[in-house]
């Protein structure tokens, strides 16, 4: 009888703490993956506002084609990329990347577009987005830093293996265009 | 590493549990001297706490805001302040956009509001919206939405409530006692008659708790204050990666000495600096609610190795010679994992950017345009701003002395 | 903002990027201390020379004029000078708020523009060209 009344404390006790850490671990699994889809939605952020720039630029810039449809190109091909995984999707965005800042060093010789006060805007616009898909990598890393401690750290480590949470993939970057931190400054 | 900083708030918890004792002893000390029983005077020190907590819980963020006499703006009314809100929410994890406040004063401040991270708002001057470049004004809003995040908003709310709350019955109580000794003051001692030695030394007692009270709970308030300061600065520094954004903003703060004309003593410890400094005041006592911005700006710039936590507590160490940031907080962090952001490019982007005069004409015609201001551009290249109870039917161009209809 | 002189609602005149608020009843002009500090930005001065610090740090100039209150703060200002040959008396906030020009004021300033040198770096005098840029009154 005296055995029961110890057991089943005990037991409802470690019930309570599982159903907690599981919880706790949900919690942080779902932060990890809306942080990931903020990426998705600033990334289409920028693949919307980049026929907009071209369309602007197109008007002052008549010897640049190629420059402008090598962008139009690799947002094409980055658009395509959405979802396919993290190295095909961080690839085609390292692409349009480099497309832009070849675009934005040639700027440099249009003093018009420079001072075209919609140009002005897309260009605050285009450097906004570039900083928040920088920031909402840097957040999805520190969530993903927050699970993966969770996953890795007694006790909860015994729960996470238990009930299948994996380990969270860190973003690298992983294409050398993309280190260089992407220009958007039209200086 | 975020989640844990709000976590522990171990001494806040301290310095807040004791500004409470604070209440609670001016009530019983009030209770024993006006109704004979000490729990009379702990129940309306409560009673009076509880009812202070509850309007400024509900209402706390609406009455600063129209204090400040602050105004909401929308994306299209300045797109770079909106924009550089939106990119802090995204590097701190903020679940919903803050809305963003303009206050037309040409002090330099910001400050934030709202009871949790769901009901956020940033108010920042139209002062330091024109000083600020772009990084600048990045370091300025990740150290408000930090407040938000810290959870530093409410936590200074109550315990300011605490601060109210135990002025104002200080106040009372002395004035009510002086009062009750002017007239004779018997009904307090006519029941007992003996023990007139005892009850001197509890009066004695009790007046100098009534002095004491309010200027122990300030100073714990400032304490209090001070501290998650230097916390918001910290994690400023780890969501832009760029320490030096904030201390140049700092600097240039640091530089004005213009007063924050709606801003009290309430209201002083939500700024990002101490709206009240003066000419020549040094900057950081024990009386303050802000620790020196020569202080803060130093500890940001000896955050050579990186942007964490772990880099802020050695850079704060280094010039302090003791630590800030909570041990949880700490907790899996390097110093020099989380790298800083790369000046290279940014360099650039800050020359690219509209430039001093330019930002303001940007905001001064936002504020225009808010308070229903007319333009006229003339053809002469210069424009005129007609304000919304200007009477007559004309105007005459000061500058080429064309003719315009109002 | 009301005129400091007769109370009408003053308008703002926004000339190459500086404003100055202007009363079109009694031609009052008000140079407000972030837009004194915009027109003098870039000037290689020494900060004690900008002509703001100068006005405020000069003794009260002695007159029977009458006292006139701060647009912005709206306690009294002082009476003080610029320019030289004459001296133009004008009104200047004790807090640096703003310079305070009486429409006659403004046109004795401007009278002294044609001894000034356009490229002058002095402080005052960049304000005396500004002022007769805006109010044209060339001789």
């Amino acid at each position: 009888m005296i055995a029961v009344y110890i057991i089943v404390p005990l037991l409802v006790l470690l019930l309570i703490m599982f159903v907690m850490t599981y919880n706790s671990l949900v919690r942080r699994r779902n932060q990890m993956q809306n942080a990931w889809a903020q990426i998705d939605v600033q990334l289409k952020r920028r693949h919307d506002l980049i026929p907009n720039l071209v369309e602007t630029a197109k008007g002052y810039m008549k010897h640049e084609r190629e420059t402008l449809e090598a962008v139009t190109n690799a947002r094409n091909q980055a658009q395509k990329a959405v979802g396919t995984g993290v190295g095909a999707q961080s690839a085609a965005e390292g692409e349009l990347s480099g497309a832009l800042s070849r675009l934005l060093a040639v700027v440099e010789n249009y003093p018009d577009l420079k001072a075209n006060q919609n140009f002005l805007a897309l260009q605050e616009e285009l450097t906004s987005t570039e900083n928040r898909i920088a920031f909402s990598r840097q957040y999805y890393n520190d969530s993903v830093l927050q699970y993966n401690n969770k996953t890795q750290m007694f006790p909860s480590n015994i729960i996470a293996s238990m009930t299948g949470f994996k380990r969270g993939e860190f973003f690298e970057v992983q294409v050398a265009a993309e280190r260089e931190a992407p220009r958007v400054s039209f200086s | 590493m975020f989640e844990q900083i709000r976590s522990n708030q171990f001494r806040s918890i301290v310095l807040v549990t004791a500004m409470a004792a604070v209440l609670l002893a001016l009530g019983y000390v009030i209770g024993i001297f006006f109704f004979d029983s000490a729990i009379a005077g702990l129940i309306i020190a409560l009673i009076f706490w509880f009812i202070m907590s509850l309007v400024a819980y509900f209402q706390g963020d609406s009455i600063l805001l129209s204090v400040a006499g602050a105004r909401k703006i929308s994306k299209e009314d300045h797109p770079r302040l909106f924009n550089i809100v939106e990119e802090m929410k995204i590097a701190s994890g903020l679940p919903r956009m803050p809305d963003v406040y303009i206050i037309d004063d040409a002090a330099l401040n910001a400050f934030a509001t709202g009871r949790n991270p769901d009901k956020a708002a940033v108010a920042i001057t139209s002062g330091l919206l024109q000083k600020l470049n772009r990084d600048e004004l990045q370091g300025v809003i990740a150290h408000e939405i930090a407040h938000v995040k810290n959870r530093d908003v409410m936590l200074m709310t109550m315990a300011g409530i605490l601060l109210g709350s135990i002025v104002i019955l200080a106040w009372y109580a002395s004035r009510m006692l002086f009062f009750s000794a002017m007239m004779g003051g018997s009904r307090r001692g006519g029941g007992g008659g003996g023990g007139g030695g005892a009850q001197i030394i509890v009066l004695i007692i009790g007046i100098i708790l009534m002095i004491l009270a309010p200027i122990m709970a300030q100073l714990i308030y400032f304490a209090l204050s001070r501290r998650r300061e230097y916390l918001a600065d910290a994690s400023a520094a780890l969501y832009t990666r760029y320490p030096e954004g904030l201390a140049s903003a700092l600097e240039k703060l640091a530089a004005s000495t213009n007063e924050v004309k709606s801003a009290n003593q309430a209201t002083a410890p939500m700024y990002i600096i101490n709206p009240f400094r003066k000419r020549g005041k040094p900057a950081a006592d024990l009386t303050s609610t802000h620790p020196s911005i020569q202080e803060r700006v130093r500890i940001l710039r000896s955050m050579g190795g990186g942007a964490s936590m772990a880099d802020y507590e050695t850079a704060y160490s280094s010039v302090k010679g003791k630590g800030i940031v909570p041990k949880s907080a700490l907790a899996g962090a390097t110093p020099g994992a989380v790298p800083l952001r790369e000046t290279g490019p940014s360099t650039e982007a800050v020359e690219a950017e509209p430039g001093q005069v330019q930002r303001t004409r940007e905001v001064s015609n936002l504020m225009w345009r808010k308070q229903n201001y007319k333009t006229i551009e003339c053809d002469c290249g210069d424009r005129l701003k007609v304000p919304p109870d200007f009477k007559r039917p004309q105007i005459k161009c000061p500058h080429c002395g064309r003719i315009h209809k109002v | 903002m009301k005129c400091p002189t007769c109370g009408d609602p003053m308008i703002v005149v926004e000339h190459e990027s500086i404003e100055l608020d202007y009363c079109t009843n009694c031609a009052g002009v008000w140079f407000d201390e972030g837009e004194l500090e915009l027109l003098l930005e870039g000037m290689d001065l020494d900060r004690s020379m900008l002509s703001l610090d100068r006005i405020l740090t000069s003794p009260e100039a002695r007159t029977r004029e009458k006292k006139r209150h701060c647009p912005i703060c709206n306690r009294f200002m002082k009476k003080a000078t610029v320019g030289h040959d004459p001296e133009v008396l004008i009104d200047a906030c004790d807090r640096g708020d703003g310079l305070w020009f009486d429409g006659g004021q403004v046109g004795q300033v401007i009278q002294q523009l044609n001894r000034i040198d356009v490229r002058s770096e002095d402080s005052q005098d960049r304000l005396i060209t500004f002022l007769g840029d805006v109010f044209q009154i060339k001789e």
